[in-house]
């Protein structure tokens, strides 16, 4: 709570600190005086800063976000909206990224310096640095143009038409999972070197243990500590919307609307969206810690 | 600038069918609405609303064009006004008074009688609110209705561009009477027009035909508008059968693409036009020499051809060729030596600098500005480009923070919307800092000019002065450029860039 009161403070400050002239840019260039006095008075803009700010925060208390300025309807239909498309593409891109990371670095840290773990590190390496747009675009064009597999973007609710929903999914799925597995392949890659490494696993390997039950119960479970803490921020990352992937899949996500906010000086958009982010930051730092202490008895004591 | 309408990024796509047939080959599912002959249009982004009166955003007006009418329309070849729902009027002697008489037979999709009550609210609504286009009606007096058929509008002076100001896009819709009462126009519907609202979501906007259209009822049996931001996933979705129709195509791939007969690549000269300003507090580009210098420096057609692709017309005034109020006259021909000469006679020692604002809310400029840049570097001006938000930009423009910005003025039909605003002295747009009484006795004759050519004669006038004085700095009018399936027919792609699906027909 107390975060949040900081948090909603230092939101309010930055987006009216930003410059820039809603009332401007929803008139466009054409427009008379009194149109613009009219239009900036009904916004509420002519009010104090401070008066706008108390406003806003006892709205934002009973779950009312406001108005956008540019499309009329409330912030939370809006962000209402958007959330489904997000939470979906966020979770499709965890799945693929942890189906890339989890064997992809968990093998390379078996063999290092083997062939696969070069293979890992070009491929990681690769994950990292191409950019989500490029990649986007090449899959647009080899699998919607000239295969013809898959449509070439947009999203539909998985009620309505579930073969549907799954064909638009997965390539920026695939985009996402990819960038964000690159980062995890790394992590999992160190963990499990470190755990390797450890005493205990020496000790267990010197009793003689089956290597399969050294690596499960002594190598592994040690290391998802920091697996889990960097999906989680891989998470955070992916549920503020991932802007570009969204704007080339034509994906209505959270991204897309925070841009669109951010353009239009959109503030109780703008607001709304990132009070959100912090939320969801928040919640899933509190998942973190209570899977940790799932994870390792010692954090429970 | 974000004029009447911001601009689509226009830019056209090709069909290439691949594999499939028409449209089926790849699931489009999605919106759904409509029926099985339901025209998916590819467009570039989300209206941000749907009142008409309020939004002033291309892509709400690409939608709404389908679902309002208006009292009158540019004629999709030429422009010139014609009867929509007046289908007759006449003016008075003094040109103070207009009388309407409208369309009979006219219904709402809601199935209620069109009248002269919803005309008289629809612009009153306008006026007394102070909404966006209320500029529009400054020399408006009043606003009666004589009767259920005939409107009379009454006015302080003369206006000859009324019908231009009442007509030329769906801001000016007729709404019925207390809609913004009854309904919540930024997301409901209740127009005269050819389709009728479906649903509008983060994804698509679906029309549906409305049977009892004034005009017929539309060929096809309703439009989905699908939102695709980026070029090359449009015009792969136009490729592959997902959409039948789109205006967002990569502009280097226009040339490619008019070869190719499994697409359908139209272009037609716009009547946007795109130019530069230098600001007048800002020595030493107060000087006229130094503006004609700059001038004198610049080769338009490379410029355009930068930031079009070729798909753009170089043109030193601000009309474009087809218009009726075109004034060919081009007295820049790109002159190095003779810029250098200007700039020395001005006493101007180079280098020297200039800050030039563009915004990467219309990428083109960007890339052009660089090669305004190359040129001008020639003649010893060192350009500095500044890339900002257009938000910022706005700001900066507004408070008179730059040398100089590129900018483009869109969706102009009447030669007073080209000129007076920008040039006469302090005039709202004039943010250059423009002053030349000639220009402005011209611009105010022109303003109140009943007679077509002798209107044509006194702007022809003022542009040429304007031109020499460098007040701005024409560049070019970028072409509409529009892709359909082959096989579709009945659209027409128009210079005021208005998307009218009404006859429209799969193939």
């Amino acid at each position: 709570m107390v975060v949040l009161a900081g948090v909603s403070v230092i939101v309010f400050a930055l987006v009216h600190l930003v410059p820039g002239d809603p009332v401007r840019l929803a008139l466009g260039t054409r427009f008379s005086q009194e149109t613009y006095d009219t239009l900036r008075e009904r916004s509420g803009l002519d009010l104090p800063l401070v008066q706008q700010f108390f406003t806003w925060l006892g709205g934002a208390v009973t779950g009312d976000l406001g108005v956008s300025f540019r499309s009329g309807d409330t912030v939370t239909a809006l962000i209402a909206e958007r959330l489904p498309a997000t939470l979906t593409l966020a979770f499709a891109s965890i799945l693929v990224a942890l189906l890339i990371a989890i064997p992809l670095g968990t093998i390379s840290a078996l063999r290092p310096r083997s062939i696969i773990d070069r293979f890992a590190t070009v491929v990681s390496q690769f994950g990292i640095s191409v950019p989500d747009f490029w990649m986007a675009i090449v899959l647009i064009l080899v699998f919607a143009g000239t295969l013809g597999w898959l449509p070439s973007g947009g999203y539909v609710p998985l009620g309505e038409d579930p073969l549907g929903w799954l064909q638009r999914l997965v390539m920026p799925a695939v985009v996402t999972g990819t960038v964000s597995g690159a980062v995890i392949t790394r992590f999992v890659r160190s963990s499990v070197l470190e755990a390797i490494g450890a005493d205990h696993v020496r000790t267990a390997q010197a009793k003689g243990l089956p290597a399969r039950q050294v690596f499960t119960w002594h190598v592994l479970r040690n290391a998802l500590l920091p697996l889990v803490t960097v999906t989680g921020v891989q998470l955070a990352y992916l549920l503020s919307g991932v802007v570009v992937v969204e704007i080339v899949f034509s994906w209505p996500g959270l991204g897309q609307l925070a841009l669109q906010s951010v353009q239009a000086r959109d503030y109780p958009v703008l607001q709304g969206a990132i009070l959100l982010f912090a939320v969801v930051f928040l919640i899933i730092n509190l998942v973190v810690d209570l899977l940790y202490t799932a994870i390792d008895p010692r954090i429970r004591r | 600038m974000r004029a009447t309408r911001p601009l689509a990024l226009a830019a056209v796509g090709t069909l290439a069918l691949s594999a499939c047939g028409g449209g089926e080959s790849v699931d489009t599912g999605g919106g759904g609405g409509g029926g099985e002959d339901t025209l998916v249009a590819a467009v570039s982004a989300q209206p941000d609303q749907l009142d008409p009166h309020v939004t002033t955003a291309y892509a709400s007006f690409q939608v709404l064009e389908n679902v309002y009418d208006t009292l009158v329309v540019p004629d999709p070849e030429d422009l010139t006004m014609q009867p929509s729902l007046a289908t007759e009027w006449e003016t008075s002697e003094d040109g103070l008074e207009w009388r309407f008489t409208l369309r009979d037979g006219v219904t709402f999709h809601d199935g209620s009688e069109f009248d002269s009550a919803d005309v008289v609210y629809s612009y009153n609504r306008i006026i007394d609110e102070e909404l966006s286009n209320s500029f529009r009606f400054q020399n408006v007096e009043s606003v009666e209705a004589d009767g259920a058929d005939t409107v009379v509008i009454t006015l302080s002076q003369p206006t000859p561009n009324l019908l231009e100001r009442i007509g030329s896009f769906k801001g000016m819709a007729i709404l019925p009477e207390n809609a913004a009462e009854d309904l919540d126009l930024t997301t409901e519907a209740n127009g005269t027009g050819p389709f009728q609202l479906e649903s509008s979501d983060a994804s698509s906007t679906v029309l549906t035909a409305y049977e009892d259209y004034w005009d017929g009822a539309p060929s096809v049996d309703g439009v989905e508008f699908r939102y695709i931001t980026e070029p090359a996933a449009a015009l792969t979705a136009l490729q592959n059968g997902e959409v039948q129709w789109t205006d967002n195509v990569p502009p280097q791939r226009i040339e490619s693409l008019g070869g190719d007969d499994s697409v359908q690549l139209e272009t037609t000269p716009s009547v946007d036009y795109w130019y530069m300003s230098m600001n007048y507090d800002r020595p030493p580009f107060d000087n006229r020499d130094v503006r004609r210098a700059i001038s004198f420096a610049l080769d338009r057609e490379e410029i355009a051809e930068a930031a079009w692709f070729g798909a753009a017309e170089p043109n030193q005034t601000a009309i474009p060729e087809d218009s009726f109020f075109h004034l060919d006259y081009s007295p820049f021909e790109r002159d190095p030596e003779q810029a250098r000469q200007l700039l020395q006679q001005a006493g101007v020692t180079t280098p020297l600098t200039m800050g030039l604002m563009v915004t990467d809310e219309y990428p083109e400029t960007v890339t052009a500005a660089q090669v305004i840049a190359s040129q001008l570097d020639e003649v010893g001006i060192d350009v500095q480009i500044e890339q900002l938000d257009f938000a910022t930009w706005l700001d900066r423009q507004g408070a008179g923070e730059y040398d100089a910005f590129y900018l483009g003025w869109l969706g102009n039909l009447d030669p007073a919307a080209y000129y007076q605003e920008q040039h006469q002295t302090d005039g709202p747009n004039n943010y250059q800092g423009y002053s030349n009484p000639q220009v402005d006795e011209l611009l105010q004759q022109g303003a109140t000019e009943t007679d077509d050519d002798a209107r044509k004669e006194i702007y022809d006038q003022a542009a040429t002065i304007i031109v020499d004085d460098v007040s701005y700095l024409y560049l070019y009018n970028p072409d509409v450029v529009q892709a359909w399936a082959p096989g579709l027919s009945g659209y027409q792609i128009r210079a005021d860039k208005a998307i009218n699906f009404e006859n429209v027909e799969l193939p």
